[in-house]
């Protein structure tokens, strides 16, 4: 009990951005780390503060004066002694019910070595490995099934790019989220309740406290009525229709009464005639051939996809099921209660629905039509508009020229806005075929920084004939401006914690939405340009 | 710090250079706050190469604070923030020099000297007072302040250069939430109006200072002027006391039966109130606790002895699901569970305690009184969880955009001393990439507003009723309630009057004596409508005009202060109405119809569109988060405390808000311009 009053203490403020359940499946995770530099302790710190099962931290290297400069978890006492170690020890002080485990080993002998060590995790952290060890850790967590987070801080620059086959998402939590009120096309016992409303019988108390969604439904029905059906639909007509709501105010002697519904009416009147949409995100995902093709092991996500396209072809004759919730308005208790209740039945019996149909579904596909608990049902239909698919690119995929994206590249690099993180990610890759041909980083010695500059160029360039992008059409000089080569070759490959702080906070962040499965995490490789202080995303 | 040369190799590229790092070794900053954003600001500041760092926090450990301020261990809850997490930079790193001061920056001996020692002064205040005295006096030091803020997934950071571009306070700052105090004593309608009734009203009347509860002071509804009733709802403090031989528990009852039983019938009384609304419905207290007894019966969780729950009457009554809504006889029970072991278990507090979200028995207590008042008014309750999200105003706070931000911050303290200050700018994190949004958008530095009555020299209009207003009120409320002064001047021909330090005791008497007088009833003639006040606050080297307008008539569901607050800006400057109409996708903190932002309030407010803003109070602000033509809010940034959870419209002056906070900014390019703190 008393740890429990603990947790709930020390999550507390957690728990209001993602959920009791959001905490418990960060509580269920274990975590890998590769390389225990200030990226990878910066990321691990910030997990680990948040409450999540178990680290394991993977590396090799021993603690040096260096790293007492950059990561905040090494101290002057741990010299000489494991870098694995030292930093386990000091991360599982931050919090006492998370579990630490270290393998003092490369990451890179591991993976050769031992590849089916990395089965047992929620979620690997593959930090500062050159692009060919992150190809290797890509296949490795893929074939297991395990999410994969790649970090580098390179000087000034910062890369996160998780690699997830498919990260389904039901709680996108949208920045902004549009009412289902059906005002135009309300269901029966929606129209019924307007109808009994009567507008014109109503004392003067009762009428200023008419719901405006009530008011909305009237006026369109009569609108509709008048003009063959058609809702209003040029800037005059919707005036028009604002003037409609007014004309139904009370007056005494010829001024209106300040009726705040009709006030609140007038300016919801939008969404009559622009009720919500289906995104074409989520057309996407209900075309989506998985939700075609249900079998024994399809994940639940799509099983209810499936119900959920029959539930608009069918019962919802177009519609979405109906989320069920009603924004504040103003109303009397009682009417707000009552038109509260009829959201709700309407949302619950189309989740019935929706049930039944993935009832049925699950049965053809020979699986337990009990398997699917009806809260989850329920869950998916009121988040159904929002639902997110993000598919991550295999990392063999994105950087082998045969497969790259390479008309995104060409674009990105051409696009003012882009255009110079784009480079730095080209700038990034180079400077890991350099490191290949010369066994070090561009810029690691002052004096051959002019030098490596010019064979940093090439390299990129290289890299750039190879996905068929040439000087004609990228920017002017080349794709990647002399400027930026000599920016990256001058801060060299140093580890800056100024850059970690921000890549590991960036990393934590998109791993809380990868093991929770909520909000939509990045799609691909973000680029942060410490020098310009900018992000940019990139799905090559 | 102006006058910082540019590196010889200048920025960025000169970043990594020696030169920098040599200047870095030899800076001097003040990290103010050592909560959230401090703590890795501290550690990044340490990791950069800083070896001079100074750091003010008034503020003890909490364990709430763990999930975050990393620099802390269970062992040190209670402990001083800026004392451990000193202590923890310096043993990261030896040789560095690191200060720490437990105490309140607004103190007086932090004043403009203290100040003028630092290259740079970076911010993670938990509250808005506290930043903007800290603005005033790097203004005032002439010493460059990078600002932050977090909420959630969101974070900001800012940095302000004086002369060069805007100082925090250019841009407005909301005003604080209140409500109509009427609304919270007799005709509430939602659960924050009975959480703000439990915690402001209820709570001191029988645990803190009585005199701080607006339920029992007769003198508050007179002041209202309102219809006469309100002055019957207010409660007689001696009927709080506890009577010789009562027991807690009796006293505790007497007390439900007086507040969800005798007031509410009384409240009944007064038909003229529930003419457009239904009446309250009392609450029988013996019945509750019948049925109380039954649903412990039936299930396994039995009362407990208030000794073995360790401070938690939760616990005693085996409550254990803080997400979960309570029935109405589970809170009377608590209630009195509550109010019992606070009685008996700390007798020392009693008539001096103050509501803390961070005390268990406190926030049971109120989550308790405020669920049986939404009983009686038919209002939805809410689980403990929620309403300790209300009551403590807490934001989201969480490690990894503290972390974003503060390596932000840092970025732009090296740009500073790289003597760049034209490549500083104010940085926005968002929740999340979709679009074409960036997860960290940009926006160059604004310049100074010269309508800005802090670091310009715009006069400002105060509107107010000088007959009903006295000079206490004016000093409390406005000068130092709204415009963050700690010890105010007021001159106005030959009026003056003073507070703070080095004045003789019979000044301090003279002043003293003027503070209940009305307005219009100071000497020097009085002020009356067009007086023209010369405030200041010496500390903070702040001097303002202020120009009375005199006001009869209140609408208090408008202005519940009862007083109204309004720049003049140059006509050139003034936005023309129109462009506060389109759909802006910026958003602002902006003040609502009170604020001290010139001529915008007159010129925004009825072109406003109407969509909604969602609001989140905090200690002493309101941040607005999001807003969105099409009306919802997003449902991660905005705690359930302000959006979407009650049944009615949002309170009063949102619209107002809403015109102001769309147009603040509307020339921002970012999607979410937000104005933000951090957490304690």
């Amino acid at each position: 009990m008393a740890v429990v009053a603990d947790k709930s203490k020390r999550y507390d403020r957690g728990i209001r951005v993602w959920g009791a359940h959001g905490q418990e499946a960060l509580e269920a995770a274990r975590v890998c780390l590769l390389n225990a530099g200030p990226t990878g302790t910066e990321t691990l710190k910030n997990l680990v503060l948040g409450g999540i099962h178990s680290f394991t931290v993977v590396d090799g290297a021993k603690v040096t004066p260096a790293d007492l400069g950059n990561n905040f978890l090494l101290t002057a006492d741990g010299l000489a002694a494991s870098r694995a170690q030292v930093a386990t020890e000091c991360l599982k002080e931050l919090n006492e019910s998370v579990a630490g485990s270290y393998v003092e080993e490369s990451p890179r002998s591991l993976m050769n070595s031992n590849p089916d060590f990395f089965r047992h995790f929620t979620l690997v952290i593959a930090t500062q490995l050159s692009e060919a060890g992150a190809v290797t850790i890509d296949k490795i967590c893929r074939q297991h099934g395990v999410r994969l987070l790649l970090l580098r801080s390179y000087g000034l620059l910062g890369y996160v790019r998780p690699s997830v086959p498919e990260q389904r998402i039901v709680e996108s939590k949208p920045d902004s989220k549009v009412d289902d009120l059906r005002l135009s096309n309300p269901w029966p016992e929606l129209e019924a309740y307007a109808a009994s409303i009567d507008l014109a019988g109503a004392e003067d108390v009762l009428h200023s406290h008419i719901p405006y969604a009530v008011l909305l439904i009237k006026a369109a029905q009569q609108w509709r009525q008048e003009h063959d059906g058609q809702l209003p639909g040029s800037c005059a007509e919707r005036t028009a229709f604002k003037d409609l709501l007014k004309s139904w105010q009370r007056h005494i002697d010829g001024i209106p009464l300040e009726e705040e519904n009709f006030t609140e009416a007038v300016a919801n009147a939008h969404k009559v005639w622009a009720p919500p949409t289906v995104s074409s995100e989520l057309r996407a995902i209900l075309e989506d051939s998985c939700a075609a093709h249900i079998t024994q092991q399809s994940p639940s996500f799509w099983v209810l996809v499936a119900a959920l396209k029959r539930f608009i072809e069918q019962e919802g004759q177009g519609q979405l099921p109906l989320e069920g919730s009603i924004p504040d308005m103003h109303a009397s208790t009682q009417q707000y209660l009552e038109l509260q209740r009829i959201y709700r039945a309407k949302a619950d019996a189309d989740a019935a629905a929706v049930e039944a149909h993935a009832r049925n579904i699950l049965e053809a596909a020979g699986r337990d039509p009990a398997s699917l608990p009806t809260s989850e049902v329920k869950h998916f239909c009121k988040h159904a508009r929002y639902l997110r698919l993000v598919r991550c690119r295999s990392l063999a995929e994105e950087t082998e020229p045969a497969s790259c994206r390479a008309d995104s590249l060409r674009a990105a690099l051409s696009s003012e806005e882009t255009a110079a993180n784009a480079a730095l990610y080209v700038l990034l890759r180079a400077a890991d075929r350099f490191h290949a041909t010369y066994q070090r980083y561009p810029g690691s010695f002052d004096s051959e920084v002019e030098e490596d500059a010019a064979l940093l160029k090439s390299q990129a360039n290289a890299l750039l004939a190879e996905c068929g992008i040439s000087g004609a059409g990228g920017s002017a000089a080349g794709g990647v401006s002399d400027d930026l080569v000599g920016e990256v070759c001058r801060c060299a490959a140093g580890e800056l914690h100024v850059v970690a702080a921000v890549v590991g906070a960036i990393a934590a962040q998109e791993a809380i939405k990868l093991l929770t499965g909520q909000f939509v995490p990045v799609g691909g490789a973000l680029v942060y340009n410490a020098m310009a202080c900018t992000t940019s995303v990139f799905a090559f | 710090m102006g006058g910082v040369e540019p590196l010889a190799t200048a920025w960025p590229y000169g970043a990594t250079s020696s030169e920098l790092k040599k200047r870095v070794e030899e800076a001097r900053v003040l990290a103010v706050g050592a909560g959230g954003i401090g703590c890795e600001l501290l550690k990044t500041l340490a990791l950069s190469g800083f070896k001079h760092i100074e750091v003010i926090d008034m503020d003890t450990i909490e364990t709430s604070n763990l999930n975050r301020q990393f620099l802390f261990r269970k062992r040190h809850v209670g402990h001083s923030k800026a004392l451990v997490a000193a202590e923890a930079v310096r043993a990261m790193r030896p040789g560095i020099e690191v200060k720490a001061y437990q105490g309140n920056v607004k103190e007086r001996q932090y004043d403009v000297d203290f100040f003028r020692r630092f290259d740079c002064v970076l911010n993670g205040l938990d509250n808005l007072e506290a930043r903007r005295h800290v603005n005033r006096l790097c203004l005032a030091a002439g010493v460059p302040l990078v600002e932050s803020g977090t909420a959630g997934y969101l974070g900001q950071v800012s940095v302000h250069i004086k002369g060069r571009t805007e100082c925090f306070e250019c841009q407005p700052k909301p005003a604080p939430k209140t409500f109509p105090v009427c609304t919270l004593r007799n005709t509430p309608d939602k659960p924050i109006h009975c959480v703000v009734w439990a915690k402001e009203m209820l709570f001191p009347l029988l645990f803190g200072a009585p005199e701080a509860s607006d339920l029992n002071d007769g003198a508050a509804a007179e002041k209202e002027g309102e219809d006469s009733s309100a002055a019957g709802t207010a409660d007689d403090p001696s009927f709080y006391k506890r009577q010789d031989g009562e027991s807690s528990r009796q006293y505790a009852e007497r007390v439900f039966r007086q507040q969800y039983g005798a007031k509410i019938e009384e409240l009944r009384g007064m038909e003229d109130l529930w003419r457009n609304r239904p009446a309250p419905q009392p609450l029988d207290l013996d019945s509750l606790l019948q049925q109380a007894q039954g649903q412990a019966n039936g299930s396994s969780a039995s009362g407990g002895s208030s000794t073995a729950s360790g401070g938690s009457a939760c616990k005693a009554l085996g409550l254990a699901d803080a997400h979960a809504v309570w029935t109405v006889p589970q809170n009377a029970a608590l209630f009195l569970q509550a109010a019992q072991q606070f009685l008996d278990d700390r007798p020392d507090e009693i008539g001096a305690a103050q509501f803390d979200k961070d005390d268990t028995l406190a926030v049971e207590f109120v989550t308790a009184a405020a669920n049986l008042r939404a009983a009686c008014y038919g209002i939805p309750m809410q689980s403990l969880f929620d309403t300790k999200g209300m009551a403590g105003n807490i934001i989201h706070a969480i490690a990894t955009t503290n972390a974003i931000v503060s390596g932000l911050i840092v970025l732009e303290a090296l740009k500073l001393l790289a003597g760049a200050p034209e490549a500083c700018q104010t940085s926005f994190l968002h929740q999340q990439v979709s679009g074409s949004k960036r997860l960290v958008s940009r926006m160059a530095a604004p310049e100074p507003s010269p309508a800005c009555m802090v670091c310009g020299t715009a006069s400002v209009q105060l509107a107010l009723n000088t007959n009903t207003w006295t000079l206490q009120q004016l000093v409390d409320k406005v000068l130092k309630g709204r415009l963050a002064l700690i010890a105010p001047s007021i001159t106005c021909g030959n009026f003056t009057y003073e507070e703070g330090e080095g004045l003789e005791e019979d000044e301090v008497e003279f002043y003293r004596g003027l503070l209940s007088r009305p307005l219009s009833q100071l000497p020097g003639g009085g002020l009356a409508h067009g007086s023209m006040l010369e405030v200041g606050d010496q500390e903070q080297h702040f001097k303002a005009q202020l120009i009375i307008s005199h006001r009869e008539d209140w609408d208090e569901e408008q202005h519940p202060e009862g007083f109204e607050l309004s720049g003049s800006l140059p006509a050139a400057q003034a936005a023309p109405p129109a462009a506060a109409a389109p759909a802006a996708e910026a958003v602002a903190a902006g003040e609502p119809a009170a604020g001290v932002r010139g001529g915008s309030s007159a010129a925004a407010a009825p072109a406003a569109p109407a969509g909604k803003v969602a609001l989140q109070e905090t200690d002493d602000g309101i941040v607005l988060l999001s807003s969105d033509e099409e009306g919802d809010a997003t449902e991660a940034a905005v705690p359930a405390a302000a959006a979407g959870k009650g049944k009615r419209k949002a309170p009063e002056a949102t619209e107002a808000e809403d015109g102001e906070a769309k147009k603040a900014r509307v020339e921002a390019a970012a999607d979410d311009v937000v104005d933000l703190l951090d957490d304690d």
